[in-house]
C-alpha cells in the first residue's frame, strides 16, 4: 500500500470506467491514496462509495508511480464489508458458489423460476438487476467428468472456475480435447470458488476460507508435477495476485509461480516445441475484447499471437473499454445503470469495428457485451477448435 | 521463466516510444512495447511543441545551446517527422493543424497564451489577436476552469455556463459521446445567440469521437469553435495517447501493459532480455535491440535520491548540471533549474553515451540537456528523436542479419 507515491497525475481517473459515468463515485485517486491518508484501523469505516469501485484494476495498469489504487480500494471494501450488515445481494453474490452448485443440481428448475416473471421479482427485490438473461445452469457440470489417464510428459491440473462448471462445462469440455491434441494429460482436481466474488462482496473471512482450500488442493498437484492452468482470467488473477496477496495463503507464492493462464501456457508449449498445431482457415471478422483482469495479469495478450496463426481470421484488439459487468458488480441493482452505460461505450467501439462476433477470454464479459449488443460472442477456445476441427460431443 | 522473442523491445509508451514502435512495425520488425503505466503525454495539452523560443520553431532550434538533443537529428528528419506525424493522425482522425514553419498560439485556461507549431485542429480557431470578442462556454461545477481568469486579460470576452449534470471533464467529455445529451447541448447553445466573434470551450468535447463532434458542433453554430486545454485529466492529451497507440497496434506492434523493467539478461556488448517481475514467475522478453524511452523524472525514467540521479531500466551513467546545489535555483518557477538538464547523453547514432551495449537506443524527454519547459519542445523532440532512433535501429538490425 504505497499511496505516499502517489503524484495526483489523476492518469488513473482517465481510466477508471466508473468515474466516467456514475458522479456518485469519486474516482480512484481520492477513493484510493487520498482517502487512504484519513482513514485509522482504530475508526469504523465509512466511506460507502467504496462499494462502487468494480475492482477492474484499470487504475493499477495505467498508474506511472505503481501506487495500487484498487488495492487501496479493496482493502477498504473489506473493512466497510465486515463493519456494517451485507444486504442480501452482497451475502448472495458471495456464496455465489453454493448457490450455483444448488442451481446446476436442480438446473432445468432453477433455470425455470430464473427465467419465469416471479423469478425476476423476487431477484429485484433482493436488490438483483435482471437487464442480462442470467447464464444457464447445466446440471453435466465440468466436475463431474471423468478422469481420463494416459502418461504423457505434460501433466496439467486445469483450474476451470465457477463460470465454465456451472454454465459452461462445455468450455471446459473443448479445453479439455484441446490440450488433450497437444498430448498434455489433463485432470481436474477438486476445486471451489476461487474466492474473488466473496472478496468482491466484501467478505474477507470467506474468500480465505474458498482461497486456502483450493491452494491446499492445488498445491498436492504441483508438488505431483503439475502444472496448474487457468482459462477464466479473473479466478486467475484472484489466485496468482490476491492468494498471495490480501488473503495472505501460506503456498500462494508457489501456486503463482506454477499457474498459467491456458493460451500462455499452449504458447509456451509450441515455443518448446512441445506442440505444433496446425491452424486451418477461418473465415470471420471478429472484435477480440481484452477483459480488465487480462490486462491486470500483467502477461501481455497471449491469444493475440494464436488468433495471429489463424488463416483467413481477422481481429482487432480492444483493451481501452471495459465491459461493466465485472462479475457480480454490475447484477447488483445499485450499479446496474452504471454497468450498462460502461457496457454500451465497449460495445460503441466494437460496432466500429463491423465484426461479426466479439471474443473475450473472460465468460462475464461475453455475457455482458453480447447481452448489450446483440453480437454472439465466443470463447477463444471456441474459435480455436473451430480452426483445428476439433469437436466435443455435447 | 517464460521467453517471448522479438526483433526490437521498446521500453515506455509515451510519444516517443510509439512513435519509435510503430516506425518499425512499419519496417516490417517484430516490435514489442512494454510500459509499467500510461505515459505523460495523457496530461499533456496534446500539443507538439517543437521550440516556443522563436516565432518560426525551426530557427529556435538553431539558438539552442550546442549541447541540446535536437542538433543530434538532421533537420531534415525533424521536418518529415512532424509531417509524418500529422498524415498519421489524419489517419486516425485527430487532425492536427500547423506546419514546422510557424508557431501557432493556443490560449490557455488562465487567458495567457502558449507558443506550439503542430495543435489539435480543435484548438486551432483560438484568436492570434486581441481584437476578436470570444464567448466562453463553461459547466456547473468544473473545477480548475474559471472564466473569469480569462475576462481579467481579455476585455472583449463573454461567458455562459450549461449545466451538464457532472462536473469533471472527464465525465463531461463522456457525456458529449452520447447522442441526446450533444443533441440538447446543441439546442441550448444555439438559443443563446451569441454574438461574439468565436466560442471558447474546456477541452471536454468528447473522447473517440472528438472530431466528429467538433465538425459537428462546429457546423451548427456557424461560427469558429475552439477549445482551451485544461489541466489533468486533460482530454486533448487522452486524444493523442489512444491514436497513437491505435497506430502502434495497426503498424504490427505488441503491447505489454504494467510491465515494470526490473532487470536485464546481458552477454558482453549486448542487451538480451528485459524483465519484469510478476506475481508468478520473472517474466522476460528477448530481443535483439532495445529503445529506451522512459520519460525523464515524472515518467519514470530518472530518479533523483539525496546525492545523485539515476537511469531505472540500464543504469547508464546520466548527465547532471553540476553537485545537487546546482539542481534547483531558489526561484521555484524559474525555467533555469539545473535538474532539467539531467538526463542521457546521447551521440548521433541515438546510443547513450558510456553505454557498454551497442543495442541499446534512446530517445524523448529522458535525454540530457532537453530543459523542455524553458525550450517548451516537448513532444516534438520526442517525435524528432524518435524517429531518429528508429532509424538508427533498423539499419543496426539489418547490418546485424
Amino acid at each position: 500500500m504505497n499511496y505516499e507515491h502517489c503524484i495526483r497525475c489523476t492518469i488513473c481517473v482517465e481510466n477508471c470506467p466508473v468515474f466516467r459515468v456514475n458522479p456518485d463515485f469519486p474516482g480512484p485517486k481520492q477513493a484510493g491514496p487520498d482517502a487512504q491518508r484519513f482513514r485509522s484501523e482504530r475508526e469504523k469505516a465509512q466511506d460507502e462509495w467504496v462499494l462502487l469501485c468494480s475492482q477492474c484494476k484499470r487504475c493499477e495498469m495505467a498508474c506511472p508511480c505503481g501506487v495500487e489504487p484498487a488495492q487501496i480500494i479493496l482493502n477498504e471494501q473489506q473493512r466497510y464489508g465486515k463493519e456494517h450488515p451485507q444486504t442480501p445481494a452482497h451475502l448472495l453474490f458471495a456464496n455465489n458458489y453454493y448457490l450455483s452448485a444448488l442451481g446446476s443440481l436442480t438446473a432445468p428448475l432453477a433455470n425455470f423460476i430464473a427465467d419465469s416473471k416471479a423469478g425476476k421479482y423476487i431477484f429485484q427485490k433482493m436488490g438483483i438487476s435482471t437487464h442480462l438473461p442470467f447464464p444457464k445452469f447445466h446440471f453435466d457440470k465440468m466436475s463431474r467428468e471423468k478422469k481420463s489417464l494416459s502418461r504423457n510428459a505434460r501433466k496439467v491440473a486445469f483450474f476451470y472456475g465457477c463460470f465454465i462448471n456451472f454454465y459452461r462445462p462445455d468450455i471446459g469440455r473443448k479445453i479439455v480435447r484441446l490440450l488433450a491434441t497437444m498430448n498434455v494429460d489433463v485432470v481436474l482436481p477438486p476445486q471451489w470458488c476461487c474466492g474473488l466474488p466473496a472478496l468482491g462482496n466484501g467478505n474477507l473471512a470467506l474468500a480465505k476460507y474458498f482461497a486456502q482450500k483450493n491452494a491446499s488442493s492445488l498445491s498436492d498437484y504441483i508438488d505431483a508435477g503439475y502444472d496448474i492452468v487457468y482459462s477464466c482470467t479473473s479466478c486467475g488473477l484472484c489466485v496468482l495476485h490476491d492468494y498471495p496477496g490480501i488473503l495472505k495463503i501460506q503456498q500462494g507464492k508457489k501456486i503463482a509461480e506454477n499457474s498459467y493462464d491456458l493460451y500462455e501456457y499452449i504458447i509456451k508449449l509450441m515455443n518448446e516445441g512441445y506442440a505444433s498445431p496446425q491452424f486451418e482457415t477461418v473465415r470471420r471478422h471478429v472484435a477480440y475484447h481484452i477483459p480488465c483482469h487480462l490486462r491486470a495479469l500483467g502477461i501481455g495478450y497471449p491469444l493475440e499471437k494464436l488468433l495471429s496463426l489463424i488463416p483467413g481470421l481477422q481481429f482487432e484488439i480492444l483493451d481501452d473499454a471495459c465491459c461493466g459487468l465485472s462479475g457480480s458488480y454490475g447484477f447488483k441493482k445499485e450499479n446496474a445503470l452504471t454497468a450498462i452505460q460502461i457496457g454500451n461505450r465497449a460495445v460503441s467501439l466494437i460496432r466500429k469495428t463491423g465484426a461479426e462476433n466479439i471474443v473475450a477470454d473472460c465468460g462475464s464479459c461475453r455475457m455482458q457485451l453480447s447481452g448489450l449488443s446483440g453480437i454472439p460472442a465466443l470463447d477463444p477456445v471456441e474459435l480455436l477448435c473451430e480452426s483445428l476441427n476439433l469437436s466435443v460431443k455435447e | 521463466m517464460s521467453f517471448i522473442e522479438y526483433d526490437v523491445v521498446i521500453i515506455g509508451a509515451g510519444v516517443a516510444g510509439l512513435t519509435a514502435g510503430a516506425k518499425l512495425a512499419e519496417h516490417g520488425f517484430h516490435v514489442a512495447l512494454v510500459t509499467k503505466g500510461e505515459p505523460t503525454a495523457c496530461l499533456s495539452t496534446g500539443c507538439v511543441d517543437v521550440c516556443s523560443l522563436s516565432d518560426h520553431p525551426l530557427d529556435g532550434i538553431d539558438s539552442l545551446p550546442p549541447e541540446h538533443p535536437f542538433h543530434l537529428v538532421d533537420k531534415s528528419v525533424i521536418k518529415e517527422s512532424l509531417h509524418h506525424f500529422q498524415a498519421v493522425m489524419i489517419d486516425m482522425g485527430i487532425p492536427y493543424a500547423g506546419s514546422a514553419e510557424k508557431n501557432r498560439l493556443v490560449m490557455s485556461a488562465l487567458g495567457t497564451f502558449k507558443k506550439s507549431c503542430l495543435i489539435p485542429s480543435t484548438m486551432e480557431a483560438a484568436p492570434q489577436h486581441t481584437q476578436e470578442s470570444v464567448h466562453i462556454i463553461t459547466f456547473k461545477g468544473l473545477k480548475d476552469f474559471y472564466p473569469g481568469y480569462i475576462i481579467s486579460r481579455r476585455r472583449n470576452t463573454k461567458f455562459s455556463v450549461y449545466d451538464a449534470g457532472v462536473s469533471t471533464t472527464m465525465s463531461i467529455a463522456s457525456r458529449f459521446e452520447e447522442k441526446d445529451f450533444f443533441e440538447n447541448f446543441l439546442l441550448w447553445l444555439e438559443k443563446l445567440n451569441i454574438a461574439e466573434d468565436r466560442i471558447a470551450f474546456p477541452a471536454v468535447l468528447g473522447l473517440e469521437s472528438a472530431a466528429e463532434i467538433f465538425r459537428t458542433l462546429s457546423m451548427r453554430v456557424g461560427k469558429p469553435v475552439f477549445e482551451i486545454p485544461t489541466i489533468p485529466p486533460s482530454m486533448p492529451g487522452r486524444r493523442l495517447f489512444s491514436a497513437l497507440k491505435k497506430n502502434f497496434r495497426q503498424k504490427g506492434g505488441t503491447i505489454y501493459w504494467s510491465w515494470p523493467v526490473v532487470g536485464t539478461e546481458k552477454t558482453g556488448h549486448l542487451i538480451e532480455a528485459v524483465t519484469t517481475f510478476s506475481e508468478g514467475r520473472p517474466k522476460s522478453i528477448n530481443a535483439r535491440a532495445f529503445i529506451l524511452a522512459t520519460g525523464s523524472f515524472v515518467g519514470g525514467g530518472l530518479t533523483a535520491t539525496r546525492e545523485t540521479i539515476l537511469e531505472n531500466i540500464f543504469n547508464l551513467p546520466v548527465h547532471k548540471s553540476g553537485p545537487r546545489e546546482t539542481w534547483f535555483n531558489n526561484d521555484y518557477f524559474s525555467q533555469n533549474h539545473g535538474i532539467g538538464k539531467a538526463g542521457i547523453m546521447a551521440d548521433v547514432s541515438m546510443r547513450p553515451a558510456g553505454c557498454a551495449w551497442k543495442n541499446v537506443f534512446v530517445c524523448g524527454s529522458i535525454l540530457a540537456n532537453t530543459e523542455i519547459l524553458k525550450n517548451g519542445c516537448g513532444h516534438g523532440l520526442a517525435l524528432a528523436t524518435a524517429n531518429a532512433a528508429a532509424q538508427s535501429c533498423a539499419e543496426y538490425l539489418s547490418h546485424e542479419l
